[in-house]
């Protein structure tokens, strides 16, 4: 049975595991859908991320002893249905080039690798959105092949341009506006993810499984990705 | 219809009650910094608890009215003026069109909040008018915007009871609810949490507010990035709280020793630099109590 703690006047967090682990997030996903259909008149927001849900409610309504009271029927209902969270794959096209993979040129060296092996492994793989967070359709995905993790730069970045691919330890993550950011960039997508376009609100969310196309520099410019 | 920027200070912002339900999409809370302030401008217009407010930091802002209407200026002493003139704040007020409202040097205080009768009509950015500077959502007013809003000829002349009209030079206890990682710090960590006075450092904005002090020596730096609430007390890895406010990213990464409640924040969000605070707990039961009536008396609710 999931943990559950107080974060707050108003909020709860329940734990559904002590560590990072790919079958929680959509399990998560999930149950943050059923406490929204089951509880919406109470439930103000939910943040899933990694292992937890973090819960807010209307105190106004309900208390914290009788809102974790129904918190526990709902997770006990959840046990006995399997999760029928649709699985979704985003497709992102990235060109991973050395002018716009303002690190690629160091991680080849440290990994000993060309740059074709690396694209093959970093491309290859279907990774899973654990969490949404540090800005708005910021996804950390995992898990990276540990033949090219790295980990975050020292000092960090104070500007990363939109679209930037980075890898840190073994997530890896698209930067979706300017920002600051010490993640190892990799490449970067022409497709614009910032909120310039209302609708990438709802691009990426938890449980969700993501696989990078890698291009060439031709179809980058020609998708209006910028050098 | 509108008030029209002349100057626009160092940082000005439209803010309204948050943007309350977009943690899933990795958004902040945001919205106002000191909600009794807020709420009170609020009220003394007969506004919706939600209408938005023009919450100015620090002062040098000027407006031209543009519009008859009500207004009312809570919050922090910025040396509020309307065409050069001392206006009582925390009250109820007629403007014209032609009037001038300036702020200009915190004398008390760091934010003041402009309400006007039926709110500010800026745009609504995912189901609230509350600028976000570090999510690139909406824009710190510049000098020449227009704020819009509608016209009103209701009287409110309202005013509060002084008694709630806040000392903000006052040193601050803020009450803290045990929650998130509580009980994983030590006895010894608790006491010198509970039992030292820290200091307000200059790293104090809408994210957050970093605090100095005695440092607590702890094991765990880094935990699995979880849900932030607001208030939420982080202990960073140099041993220090920093104090999670409206701005502060969605989830993250420290270990947390509790969340302050939140009608003490409001407290906060008025202290300058170098100022004094301690802690205290506070049971959830008596701050449920506590925010239920606040909520109830400013008609807040979801």
């Amino acid at each position: 049975m999931p943990n559950i703690v107080s974060a707050g006047e108003n909020s709860i967090l329940i734990y559904f595991g002590d560590k990072i682990d790919a079958s929680l997030p959509k399990n998560i996903a999930n149950f943050a859908n059923q406490l929204k259909n089951e509880m919406g008149g109470v439930v103000i927001n939910l943040i899933p991320s990694y292992n937890s849900l973090h819960v807010s409610y209307d105190l106004n309504v309900i208390d914290y002893q009788d809102f974790v009271n129904q918190v526990e029927q709902c997770l006990k209902q959840n046990q006995n249905t399997a999760s029928a969270l649709e699985s979704k794959t985003i497709r992102i096209p990235v060109y991973y080039g050395l002018e716009v993979g303002l690190d690629l040129e160091r991680l080849l060296q440290e990994k000993n690798l060309d740059l074709d092996a690396f694209i093959n492994v970093h491309s290859s793989k279907e990774y899973l959105v654990y969490a949404i967070g540090f800005s708005p359709v910021f996804a950390f995905l995992g898990e990276v092949d540990e033949r090219i993790q790295l980990p975050r730069l020292n000092t960090p970045r104070i500007k990363i341009p939109a679209g930037s691919v980075g890898i840190a330890e073994s997530q890896t993550a698209i930067y979706p506006s300017d920002s600051s950011g010490g993640w190892n960039i990799v490449g970067r997508t022409p497709i614009d993810l910032s909120l310039n376009n209302l609708e990438n609100i709802d691009k990426f969310n938890v449980g969700n499984q993501v696989k990078f196309d890698p291009i060439s520099r031709d179809e980058y410019l020609s998708s209006g990705g910028k050098l | 219809m509108s008030f029209k920027v002349v100057k626009s200070g160092f940082l000005t912002t439209v803010q309204d009650y948050g943007r309350l339900s977009h943690g899933k999409h990795g958004m902040s809370q945001s919205g106002v910094m000191d909600e009794h302030a807020y709420c009170w401008g609020n009220h003394l217009l007969n506004n919706h608890f939600n209408d938005a407010t023009v919450e100015i930091t620090f002062g040098g802002v000027e407006l031209e009215t543009q519009i008859d209407t009500f207004i009312a200026v809570t919050g922090a002493d910025l040396n509020f003026k309307i065409n050069n003139r001392p206006v009582q704040m925390w009250h109820g007020i007629r403007v014209s069109k032609g009037d001038v409202l300036s702020w200009g040097n915190p004398k008390k205080g760091i934010r003041a909040y402009l309400a006007v009768k039926g709110g500010f009509n800026t745009s609504v950015l995912f189901d609230s008018r509350s600028v976000n500077l570090r999510e690139n959502i909406g824009n710190k007013l510049c000098d020449g915007d227009q704020l819009p809003c509608v016209g009103h000829d209701e009287e409110v002349y309202q005013f509060i009871p002084p008694k709630y009209i806040p000392n903000y030079s006052q040193d601050i206890t803020l009450r803290l609810l045990p929650s998130y990682q509580f009980n994983e710090f030590s006895i010894n960590q608790r006491d010198l949490f509970f039992n030292q006075t820290y200091t307000i450092t200059n790293a104090n904005d809408r994210t957050g507010c970093r605090l100095s002090g005695a440092p607590i020596v702890i094991k765990k730096e880094r935990m699995i990035s979880e849900g932030i609430s607001y208030g939420s007390v982080e202990i960073a890895t140099d041993g220090l709280p920093i104090i999670l406010l409206k701005d502060a990213p969605s989830i993250g990464g420290y270990p947390k020793i509790g969340t302050v409640f939140s009608l003490d924040l409001a407290k906060l969000a008025q202290r300058q630099p170098n100022s004094k605070l301690r802690f205290e707990l506070m049971s959830i039961r008596d701050a449920q109590k506590e925010r239920k009536k606040f909520n109830d008396f400013f008609e807040i609710g979801f």
